[in-house]
C-alpha cells in the first residue's frame, strides 16, 4: 500500500513537470478511444434495434381461400399446442382488405376499382422470447407451410438473417479495430514514458545502485502509464457522451417515428466499464515495457 | 569477506578487462586498489556491485556466490554495499539533505528515520551548515562529502570507493580518505580505488594492484 501510495505520488510529480509531453499522450489517447466508442455507439444501437424488432416479429399464415373447416381447425389445434406461441389472432379475408384500405387511403379509388377482395384470411402468430426463437419460428414455420389449407408463412425471415450477420460482421470489427487501437495505445504510451524514463535516468540508476527493489524503481512510471490512459479514457467517453447528447436532440425523434419505440441509447456500461479496464492495461503494458526494456539495458 | 576466485571479464568488441583475478578482502579490512587507467579497477568494483556481469571465476560476499544472486534480487546485495564515485553522482536538483534522504528512501527506512539519520550522516561528514545548498553550490570536496554521507547512511557492510579523490586538491583529498578511514573504524570494510602515488604513500594498507587486467600484486 505505501509503494502504490508513494508510485502515485511520484507519478504525479512526474506528470507535473513534463505536463505538455503528457496532454499530447492523453489527448492522443483520448482521440484513439473516441474512434472505438463511436464504432460501440452506433453498435450498441444497432443491437438494440435488431433485439426490439425481434421481439416485435410474428409468424403469419396465409389461409387458402377454399380452406376447410376440418383443416382450419387441425391447424389451430396444432398451433394451441406450440409451447413456444405466446398468442393468436385470426385475421379475416374481410378484416385483412379493411385494414389494407386504411393503410392506403390515399389510393382508395384504384383499390375500389378492383372490384374484389385478393387478400387471404391469416393467423398471426406472436412467439414468446427466447434466446433461439427465431430458430422456432423457422421449424414451426415449415411445419405449418406442410399443412392443408395453408397457402404460405411469411415472419421476414430474411431480412432479419441479413441484418443479424451484418450485425455479426461489425462485432468482428470492432473487436479489430479495438485490438488494433490498443496495439497503437501500448506503442504511444511506452513512447510517453520512455521520454519521462530518460528525463530521470541519473536518478533511476541511483536508486538501483542504493539497493532499491525493482518494484519500487517501476511503480511509479507503472503508475504514470495507468493515470495517462485512464485520463484519455475518461476524456474520450465525455466526448462521446457529447456526440450522443447532440445525436439524441438532432434525431431523436425522427428515429422514434421511423422505429416505433426505438430510442437512442448510450454505450452500455459495461461496454464503458472494458473500455477504462483495457485502457488501464494498455497504460501498464505500455510503460511496462519502457521500464523493463531501459532497466534490463541500462543496468547491466 | 570478500573473495575472489579466477576472475574474467570481456567487453563486446573482445577488450579483456579482467584476466584470471583471484584474491581475498578480509571483513574490517582498508585497501587501495590501485593500476594505471584501464587497469580494471572500475571493472572489479562494478562486478562487486553487481552492476557489470563476468564471463569466468566466483565471487563470494560473505560467503555468498553473487552469480546465483537472482536480477530481481541484486538489490539484496546493493543494500550491503555503498559506493562512492568520482563523479560525486549527486541529483542537482536536490538539495543536500535531499540527497541523502534519497539514499533512505529508496531502501524504503521509515520516514520518521529518514530525518534522524540524514542530519546524523551530515555531522559525520561536517556539512550541517549546508543542508539546503544544491550540489553545484558546493566546492568539489563538499559534494565528494555530501556522496559519502549519502553512500554510509543506509550503513553498508562494505564501502566502495572509485577514484573518489581524482578531482580533489591533494590538501582536500587526505581530508577525504579520513571520512573513509572513520567509516572503516567502524568495522566498514573498504576498497579505495586511487592511481595516486601520494595517496599509496600517505597510509600503510595494502595495496591491490592490477595492470592490464590482471593483478600484478597484492602486499
Amino acid at each position: 500500500m505505501k509503494l502504490l501510495t508513494r508510485a502515485f505520488r511520484i507519478a504525479f510529480s512526474n506528470i507535473k513537470s513534463s505536463i505538455d509531453v503528457c496532454a499530447v499522450s492523453v489527448i492522443t489517447i483520448m482521440v484513439a478511444f473516441s474512434i472505438l466508442e463511436l464504432f460501440l455507439l452506433v453498435f450498441a444501437n444497432l443491437n438494440s434495434l435488431v433485439e426490439t424488432w425481434n421481439k416485435q416479429v410474428q409468424l403469419i399464415v396465409y389461409l387458402d381461400d377454399s380452406v376447410s373447416k376440418k383443416d382450419q381447425s387441425t391447424l389451430e389445434n396444432l398451433i394451441a399446442n406450440n409451447k413456444n406461441v405466446q398468442a393468436t389472432s385470426f385475421v379475416s379475408k374481410g378484416q385483412a382488405w379493411t385494414d389494407f384500405k386504411k393503410t392506403f387511403s390515399d389510393k382508395a379509388a384504384i383499390l375500389n376499382s378492383l372490384g374484389f377482395n385478393p387478400l387471404p384470411a391469416s393467423l398471426r402468430l406472436q412467439f414468446s422470447y427466447s434466446s433461439d426463437r427465431l430458430k422456432a419460428i423457422q421449424k414451426f414455420a415449415k411445419t405449418l407451410e406442410a399443412q392443408n389449407g395453408v397457402e404460405s408463412v411469411e415472419y421476414g425471415k430474411s431480412w432479419i438473417l441479413k441484418f443479424e450477420t451484418f450485425l455479426a460482421f461489425l462485432r468482428l470489427f470492432l473487436l479489430a479495430v479495438g485490438g488494433l487501437l490498443i496495439v497503437g495505445l501500448i506503442l504511444i504510451i511506452s513512447n510517453t514514458i520512455k521520454l519521462s524514463i530518460y528525463s530521470r535516468k541519473e536518478e533511476i540508476q541511483l536508486m538501483a545502485l542504493l539497493g532499491a527493489r525493482p518494484n519500487f524503481i517501476k511503480w511509479p512510471f507503472l503508475m504514470e502509464g495507468m493515470l495517462q490512459a485512464l485520463v484519455g479514457a475518461l476524456l474520450s467517453l465525455g466526448v462521446i457522451k457529447i456526440v450522443y447528447l447532440y445525436m439524441k436532440v438532432q434525431f431523436q425523434d425522427s428515429m422514434a417515428s421511423l422505429f416505433r419505440g426505438i430510442y437512442i441509447q448510450f454505450i452500455p456500461d459495461s461496454f464503458a466499464i472494458y473500455i477504462l479496464a483495457g485502457s488501464l492495461f494498455s497504460g501498464w503494458l505500455g510503460s511496462y515495457i519502457s521500464i523493463n526494456r531501459f532497466l534490463k539495458s541500462e543496468l547491466k | 569477506m570478500i573473495q575472489i576466485f579466477n576472475l574474467y571479464k570481456t567487453y563486446k568488441g573482445n577488450t579483456q578487462a579482467l584476466i584470471d583475478i583471484s584474491l581475498e578482502i578480509k571483513s574490517g579490512e582498508f585497501v587501495f586498489l590501485t593500476g594505471q587507467s584501464g587497469a580494471g579497477k572500475s571493472t572489479l568494483l562494478k562486478i562487486l556491485y553487481s552492476w557489470e556481469n563476468f564471463d569466468k571465476g566466483q565471487i563470494l560476499i560473505n560467503g555468498i556466490n553473487i552469480a546465483k544472486i537472482r536480477e530481481d534480487n541484486q538489490y539484496t546485495l546493493r543494500r550491503k554495499i555503498g559506493v562512492v564515485f568520482q563523479d560525486y553522482r549527486l541529483l542537482p536538483r536536490k538539495t543536500v539533505f535531499e540527497n541523502i534522504s534519497f539514499a533512505q528512501e529508496a531502501v524504503e527506512s521509515p520516514s520518521e528515520r529518514i530525518r534522524f539519520k540524514t542530519w546524523e550522516a551530515l555531522k559525520k561528514v561536517g556539512l550541517t551548515q549546508k543542508k539546503d545548498s544544491f550540489p553545484l553550490q558546493l566546492a568539489g570536496g563538499e559534494q565528494q562529502r555530501v556522496a559519502i554521507a549519502r553512500a554510509l547512511v543506509n550503513s553498508p557492510e562494505i564501502l566502495l570507493a572509485d577514484e573518489p579523490t581524482g578531482n580533489l586538491d591533494p590538501e582536500i583529498a587526505l581530508e577525504i580518505l579520513k571520512l573513509f578511514e572513520h567509516a572503516n573504524s567502524q568495522g566498514v570494510t573498504v576498497i579505495f580505488a586511487t592511481h595516486s602515488a601520494e595517496m599509496l604513500k600517505a597510509r600503510d594498507y595494502r595495496v591491490i594492484n592490477l595492470g592490464k587486467g590482471r593483478l600484478i600484486s597484492t602486499k
